[in-house]
Parts: structure tokens; C-alpha cells; sequence
């Protein structure tokens, strides 16, 4: 039952998060406009590259959209409204999320085509920057809650929100979430004016559907991952807990989209640099704060 | 029936699909976004989504009637795009043995007139029960062979090389002698196969030539055996390189690079040792050795000119050879002799789509200097004012395209609405415009990130060949303006930057733009350049124009009031000369910065 209810509120989700990429780049608001893109990818032909590596091109649309499916799993909409309450719960989102690293190396190495080749390879430079600016911020959440049970994470801050306690992981992990799910500024992968759609150019027809289906999926469960561990999940008052959750999320996705509208590309060298020399000391300054905090306040 | 029907019979859930489609117009725009600008066309408006790649557009746009090399990259693409596919000419016939879908006028009414008509074409006609292939002499190719060793040993059947014995491997080139043989038997459109997934031989066979991409030696599927082949093309080393391998045999004068390189094989993957696979390969600054790619990026390719052929060797993703042309260049379309002045007006006004006014006010400025005329002040002001609104939607149809190649989604959305807002303004209309315009540049000054993406990025130089924005970058105060009495009679003074970056390039342009606003301010009313009468005239002058890029020269001679001769030299001829040193070991996202931010209009390059 959870999973019905959590994997329709994905799609649905995703759908509307597809509308507002749309309005972004269209300047209008076409309500039906993913659905009739949808329908017609299905309609175009799908064809592989001359020498693909077959099983790569075909399988990492696909594992993308089982990692960002995943790491929604274990990501609570309401009390008991979780597909699986895992004891690691926090860290699992960490370990679905390493999949979308090899979703694009395949989806780059797949199609055998130069741009794809360089959009795979610069995500894995990509996730060497933001990969502790992930795991790192989770871990001071998870020092506040003493637990890596999401359900529990959500529970800790019934007096006060992780985007008030611990501001600075909430930005690192924003910013690292941006750059999971390669949106603008860090779509360095896709770069449509560098690699022309990168390793997603040569998807074409049902296989680019599953695509950006996947890719939307990735943002909104990046979306959710950040209501739960720094907005407080379903907690509001007056509105029905699973509300609550649906508004923080969407808020976020729409968020994390806006952004990139406003900024050119990062580039490459200047994101490991930041990441590394910035984005890691900041990140463990967090952990000590929190860590005094806690101490103090229990 | 369009031509670019999907095979298949109607049913229900086709008509559904068909009906989706028609709403989902994704259109790639040859020769580029950026001339479908400067015409005044509002893509987005009009209802087609712009895609980056091929494989995801249904539409090819082509703007204006194109010449015959670059007609032929959208053969390419048209043949990269996935059925049902469509083809909208605006003041064009369509492609080379293939008419467009649907043929229009170069304007927005007739722009949107089309796309209905596209629509209910790709409603009616989205499948075929007898679609056929497509086929046009730009997608033949020839398989030759060659020796990974011996770059000048070529043949056209398989063997051993004469010099030392290693066995030739096969490669695929341009050319249309003959049809293609066996690896790339034309296939038939989409078969009733058990799975629907297949390959359209005809269409990969060249995949990306035009827009860049694939870069296999099609021919490994027989050679790639031995294992020499798996690094047979990609085998550069830094003095074959730079000599014959690429300028003759290979890319045999077409813009079809990087097809031929088999680096990125991962079929057999027999143990090998690394020392063997490596110890040919070309060596890096850092000294790792790698496979070298050689990839297009152009002739038409988001975020750069159109008509811009430019193929980067890559080592990694650092730029390591550059190869850049233009497709367009002025000698390929206009012949300036022996006509009559006005033709020669007209013509200029054609000569580059990117700056129309300037190039006119160029031809007839030679003109009055070769005849003696000169023209009344008011006109020259008026003159003045035309060029430098034209210059005002020049630079923000630049920022439009760094918007696209930075992926800065709302400076290219709003720089593109300014310019064509800008384009057939008067004075009240661009003065109503002033504050918008002095926002945009504002907010681009407080952009995070853009500063850090474009400082020392693409440095060049104080060089005197440097022209205009480029140059002024560079602290160097070269400006036809400077010299012009128009001009001075509104207190003109160049201005500049001493850094000569891609941001002091960027900066320029945003001083321009305010500069330019100021001088229309002064000037008034805007007046289009007319020719003078010239009518038995003899004599010879020279004339020069600061236009958007930079200043560009005409030296006329006329003889009883007909043109016998002329010389052009234009900005963007140099700097695209530049690009080879500039682009050198860089990072390939850097580099493609740099190439933006000089600015480049392929069409005014003399060739």
C-alpha cells in the first residue's frame, strides 16, 4: 500500500516538477505539456548509436530510475508512510544515491559518441566534489536525531527544524543535491552548450522518456531527502501531515530548479576546488557545531 | 504524407501519438538560434521548443536560404533526427533532392502561419505504411584503408603495408564514388522487427558528422581483430598531426570531422598489456598517454555560430588540435565585381545576417568615397544611430548565445526578447527600452559564478590585427569611430579593458551597449543607409565601419558608376585564426567559452 501511494506521489510529483522545468525554458505555463511530450517520445523512433555497448545504453536509463526510487524508499511521507523504515535508513539514501554515479559513467560509455564519453567522465569528477558534501551534512543530522532511522530524524526536530539548527549543512546539502541530480549551475554532464545533451544525446524516442522520467524522479527524491532531514518531513500544524510533506517537497524541487535558472554553469576545476578547500571544512565545522550543540542541549 | 513519415499503418494509439506530437514541435535551427535572432524570429513564441541535440528534435529550421556546405550538415542532421521528422524552410526551398515539408517567408506572422501548417502535417502524416529511406549524396561514405604507421599508404581494399607489412585498417571517409559498402547497407525504414529497437544503418552510418558526436571508425566491425586497430586512427602522434593526416586525406576539404576515429572501440577487450596499448599513443602536457578524439563542434552546435566549422582534438577533455572554418565565408556567396552599386548594397546587406546595417553602411560609404559624394549631416547622424542600435542588438544577441553556452537559461531568454525588441525599434521605442536594457546589465555584473567562469579564460594578447571588442578588451583603443566625424560631432570616446580575458571581453560589450544608448540618445533619429547616386562615375576610396565586431575596411574602385573592384577585410578573419593557440590546453568547457566570447560571425570570414 505505502509503495502505491509512494511511488504514484513520485510520478505525480515528477510530473509537476516537468511542468515547471517547462515554464522555465518556455516562459509559459502548459499544464498538459509534459504529458504531450511524454506521449510523443513514445511515438518517435528509438534507435541505437552504431556501436553501442548494448547492455550499458540500455540498462542505465533504467538504473537511474532505480536509484532515484530507492533512495525515495526509505524517505518517509508521514508517520508509517514510508516503502521500507530501514535501522540505516540516512545512510541508505547515501548508498542508492552512488547508483546515479554509474547510471551516467553507462550512459556515457553506452552510446559510443564523443559527447557522451565526456559528459560521463565529468560527473565523475562531479561526484568527487559533492560526495561529502552529502554524506557529511546526513551525518550531523543523524548526531542530532542519535539514530539513522529517517522516521526518527523527522521526530528530532519536532521543536525545531535542521533548517534553523543547522543552517550551514542544510546549504551544503542543497547545493550537493543540486549537483546529484546534475541541474543547472552543475549540469556539466548535459551541458547543452558544451556537449549538446551529453550522455543523454543519443537517447532518443521511449528510451529518453525513461530518461527524464528518471531524471525528475532523482529531483524530487533529492527534494524529499531535504524536508526530511532539514524541514522537519511532515511536521506543520493544521494541515494533514502527508501535506505537509507534498508542499515542503514540491517547495524544494521548484527551489532547486529556480536556482540554476539564475547562473551560468560552474565549471569543472573551480567545483572540486570550492568543494574541497570550502565546501569539506565547512561541512565538518557543521559536525563540531552540532556536536556542541547537542551536548549542551541534552 | 510528410517525407519524414515513420513506417507503420494507423492505429489508435498512433493516432494518439501523432496528435501528441504535433503539440511537441522540438526543432533544431540551422544555421543557428542566433541568426533566427538577428531576423526578428521568436522561436519560442511561434511554439517550437529549441533541442541540443538532433536525436531529440522532430523539426530542422532552416533560416534564410543557406549555402551549399552548410545545406549539407543539415543533411546530416536531418538524417541524425528520429522519424516522424519535419522539415520548415524560411526563404529557402529545403534540402539538396529534398523539398521542405513546409516553405515560408522569413518573418514571424509566416513563421507562425507554418508551424499550424506543421502541426496538422505531423498530425496527418506522422506514419506511413510506405515510408522510404532517405538518401542524399552528403551521407555516402567510403571505406578506405590505410596503414596505423603510415598515414600517406591508403587503399581501397584491404592488405598489408608496403613499408612495414602491418595490416592496413580500414576507415571511413566523405566522399560519394561509391555508394557505401557492406557495413552500411542502406536498412529499411523501422521493419515490423520482434523488437522494436534497431539500428538505422543509413542514419548511423554518419551519425553526427554535422553536429558532432560519434566518432567510430565504422570499419572496426571487420578490423578490429588486430590489435593495432583499436588505436588505428586515434594513433596521432604530435607530427603526423599536425601535416598530412588531417589536411588531405582525411577531411578531404569537408566539415565532416571526426568521423573516422575508432579510440573509443570497447568491443573485444582481449588482455593486453597497458605499456603495449599505450606506448604509441600521443603524450599530453602531463605526459599520460591517451586516446585521442577528434569531435566536431559545429557546423551548427548550440551555443556557437552557425557556420562555424570546428573540430577539437581532445586528449581527455583538455583540447589538444583545433580545426576551425567557416562554412559561410563571404567569397563563397558574393561576387563583387563588375556589378552595379546598388546590387553591391544589396549584396552587402546579405553579407552577414549577424550585422545587415553595418555591412550596408560599409558599401555605401565606399561608395560616396569612391564618387566624392557626401551625404547631408543629418543623415550621417541618422546613420550613426542605425548602427548603433544595430551594434546594441548585435552584443545582446551575444549574450544571448553565452547565456546558451553557459547554460545561463534566463540571460539567453531575456537578452533574446531585448534584441528583437531592439531590432526594427525607432528612437522612441529603443529610449522606452533604455531602462530594461540598463537592468540586464546591471544584473549581469551581480551574477554569481559569471565572473569566476570567464576570468582568464581565452587571454589574448595586444596584437594590431585585433579588431574591435576583442581588441579594446586587450587595452588596445582601435575604433573605426574614433576617426569618424559623425561620430565626434556626439563626443565620442572608446573606451576598454587592459585584461583581454573572456570576462574584460564580456565587459566591453556591456560598456558598449551603455555607450551605445547614450550616442542614439544624442543622435536622434535613426536613418537606414541608402546608396548614393554614382551614375557614370569613375574613381576609387576606401571606406571603414566599425560594425558590432569590430572595424572592417572596403576599398572600391568604380568605373563609369559600375563596381570593377573590391577588397574587403573584416574582424572575425583574424580572430578565428587566433583560436588555435588560444584553445590549446584548455579544458574543452573553457575552451568553448572562449570561442563564444570571441564573438566570431562566420559569415563575414573571408575565406
Amino acid at each position: 500500500m505505502s509503495l502505491l501511494v509512494v511511488v504514484l506521489f513520485l510520478l505525480s510529483a515528477a510530473y509537476l516538477v516537468a511542468v515547471l522545468e517547462d515554464r522555465l525554458t518556455n516562459g509559459r505555463w502548459r499544464w498538459l505539456g509534459p504529458a504531450w511530450a511524454g506521449v510523443a517520445l513514445l511515438g518517435r523512433e528509438s534507435t541505437l548509436p552504431r556501436k553501442p555497448d548494448r547492455l550499458f545504453f540500455e540498462t542505465a536509463p533504467l538504473l537511474l530510475l532505480v536509484a532515484a526510487v530507492l533512495a525515495a524508499a526509505v524517505l518517509p511521507l508521514a508517520p508509517g508512510l514510508v516503502i521500507a523504515d530501514l535501522a540505516t535508513g540516512a545512510l541508505f539514501v547515501n548508498a542508492a544515491l552512488a547508483y546515479v554515479l554509474v547510471a551516467l559513467l553507462m550512459a556515457g560509455w553506452g552510446p559510443d559518441g564523443a559527447y557522451a564519453l565526456v559528459g560521463g567522465w565529468r560527473f565523475l569528477g562531479q561526484v568527487v566534489a559533492y560526495s561529502m558534501l552529502i554524506v557529511m551534512p546526513i551525518t550531523a543530522v543523524a548526531m542530532r536525531a542519535e539514530s539513522l532511522l529517517t522516521t526518527d530524524i523527522v521526530v528530532s526536530q519536532e521543536a525545531l527544524w535542521n533548517l534553523v539548527y543547522q543552517p550551514l549543512g542544510f546549504v551544503l546539502f542543497f547545493i550537493a543535491s543540486l549537483a546529484v541530480c546534475f541541474l543547472p549551475p552543475f549540469d556539466l554532464p548535459t551541458a547543452p552548450g558544451e556537449l549538446a545533451g551529453g550522455v543523454a544525446a543519443e537517447y532518443s524516442g521511449a528510451r529518453l522518456a525513461v530518461w527524464r522520467l528518471a531524471r525528475l524522479v532523482l529531483v524530487v527524491a533529492l527534494a524529499a531527502a531535504t524536508t526530511v532531514f532539514y524541514l522537519g518531513g511532515w511536521l506543520g500544524p493544521l494541515l494533514p501531515p502527508w501535506l505537509w510533506s507534498v508542499v515542503k517537497i514540491l517547495a524544494v524541487s521548484a527551489a532547486m530548479l529556480l536556482g540554476g535558472h539564475y547562473l551560468p554553469r560552474i565549471r569543472e576545476a573551480q567545483l572540486l576546488a570550492w568543494c574541497w578547500k570550502l565546501g569539506i571544512p565547512l561541512a565538518l565545522l557543521n559536525i563540531f557545531v552540532v556536536g556542541v550543540l547537542v551536548l549542551i542541549w541534552t | 504524407m510528410i517525407h519524414g513519415a515513420r513506417q507503420g499503418e494507423w492505429n489508435v494509439v498512433r493516432r494518439v501519438a501523432a496528435m501528441a506530437m504535433a503539440r511537441d514541435l522540438c526543432a533544431i535551427v540551422v544555421p543557428g538560434t542566433e541568426v533566427a535572432r538577428a531576423r526578428g524570429l521568436d522561436l519560442a513564441a511561434a511554439g517550437l521548443r529549441i533541442t541540443a541535440s538532433p536525436r531529440h528534435a522532430n523539426v530542422l529550421l532552416l533560416v534564410d536560404d543557406l549555402p551549399a556546405a552548410l545545406l549539407d550538415a543539415a543533411v546530416v542532421l536531418y538524417a541524425q533526427m528520429m522519424r516522424p521528422r519535419l522539415i520548415l524552410a524560411l526563404g529557402g526551398d529545403g534540402l539538396p533532392g529534398l523539398n521542405a515539408d513546409v516553405a515560408a517567408a522569413v518573418s514571424q506572422p509566416s513563421l507562425d502561419a507554418a508551424v499550424v501548417q506543421l502541426r496538422s502535417a505531423l498530425a496527418q502524416g506522422a506514419f506511413h505504411p510506405a515510408a522510404q529511406d532517405f538518401h542524399a549524396a552528403a551521407l555516402l561514405a567510403r571505406i578506405e584503408y590505410t596503414c596505423p604507421m603510415h598515414p600517406e599508404i591508403v587503399r581501397t581494399a584491404p592488405g598489408d603495408c608496403p613499408k612495414c607489412g602491418m595490416t592496413l585498417v580500414a576507415r571511413e571517409t566523405q566522399g560519394g564514388e561509391a555508394p557505401t559498402p557492406e557495413p552500411f547497407p542502406p536498412s529499411e525504414n523501422d521493419p515490423p522487427a520482434p523488437n522494436a529497437a534497431h539500428v538505422h544503418d543509413d542514419e548511423t552510418g554518419h551519425a553526427h558528422a554535422g553536429h558532432g558526436g560519434i566518432d567510430h571508425s565504422g570499419s572496426q566491425h571487420d578490423a578490429s581483430k588486430h590489435d593495432a586497430s583499436k588505436h588505428d586512427d586515434s594513433k596521432h602522434d604530435d607530427s603526423k598531426h599536425s601535416d598530412s593526416k588531417h589536411s588531405d586525406s582525411k577531411h578531404d576539404g569537408s566539415q565532416h570531422g571526426g568521423m573516422d576515429h575508432g579510440g573509443m572501440d570497447h568491443g573485444d577487450m582481449d588482455f593486453m598489456s597497458m605499456v603495449d596499448v599505450t606506448k604509441d599513443l600521443p603524450r599530453s602536457s602531463d605526459d599520460l598517454p591517451m586516446d585521442w578524439i577528434d569531435v566536431p563542434f559545429g557546423p551548427v552546435f548550440p551555443g556557437l555560430p552557425g557556420g562555424l566549422s570546428l573540430t577539437l582534438t581532445l586528449d581527455g577533455d583538455t583540447v589538444a588540435g583545433v580545426q576551425a572554418q567557416s562554412l559561410v565565408g563571404v567569397t563563397t556567396r558574393l561576387s563583387m565585381t563588375d556589378i552595379e552599386p546598388h546590387h553591391l548594397v544589396d549584396g552587402f546587406e546579405r553579407l552577414d545576417p549577424l550585422a545587415p546595417v553595418a555591412y550596408r553602411f560599409l558599401a555605401c560609404r565606399a561608395l560616396e568615397a569612391a564618387s566624392g559624394h557626401r551625404p547631408a549631416e543629418d543623415i550621417l547622424r541618422g546613420r550613426v544611430a542605425a548602427l548603433e542600435r544595430e551594434r546594441i542588438a548585435s552584443h545582446l544577441g551575444w549574450l544571448a548565445m553565452l547565456g546558451c553556452q553557459s547554460g545561463f537559461a534566463w540571460l539567453e531568454r531575456r537578452a533574446a526578447h531585448l534584441q528583437r525588441a531592439c531590432l526594427q525599434a525607432d528612437f522612441h521605442a529603443l529610449m522606452s527600452l533604455q531602462s530594461a536594457l540598463l537592468a540586464l546589465l546591471r544584473r549581469l555584473n551581480r551574477t554569481p559564478l559569471l565572473r569566476a567562469r570567464l576570468t582568464a579564460i581565452g587571454t589574448v594578447g595586444a596584437a594590431p590585427e585585433l579588431r574591435g571588442p576583442v581588441a579594446r578588451a586587450s587595452g588596445m583603443a582601435l575604433d573605426a569611430r574614433n576617426g569618424d566625424a559623425a561620430y565626434q560631432a556626439l563626443a565620442f570616446a572608446a573606451t576598454g579593458r587592459a585584461g583581454g580575458d573572456a570576462f574584460d571581453r564580456l565587459q566591453v560589450r556591456v560598456d558598449e551597449i551603455r555607450h551605445s544608448l547614450t550616442l542614439i540618445q544624442s543622435a536622434g533619429d535613426l536613418q537606414q543607409p541608402l546608396p548614393c547616386q554614382a551614375e557614370a562615375v569613375s574613381g576609387a576610396g576606401q571606406a571603414a565601419v566599425e560594425t558590432p565586431r569590430g572595424e572592417a575596411r572596403l576599398q572600391l574602385t568604380l568605373e563609369q558608376g559600375r563596381v570593377t573592384g573590391a577588397l574587403l577585410q573584416t574582424p572575425s578573419t583574424h580572430h578565428l585564426s587566433l583560436l588555435g593557440t588560444l584553445l590549446a590546453q584548455q579544458e574543452l568547457g573553457d575552451a568553448l567559452s572562449t570561442v563564444c566570447s570571441l564573438d566570431l560571425s562566420p559569415w563575414e570570414i573571408m575565406l
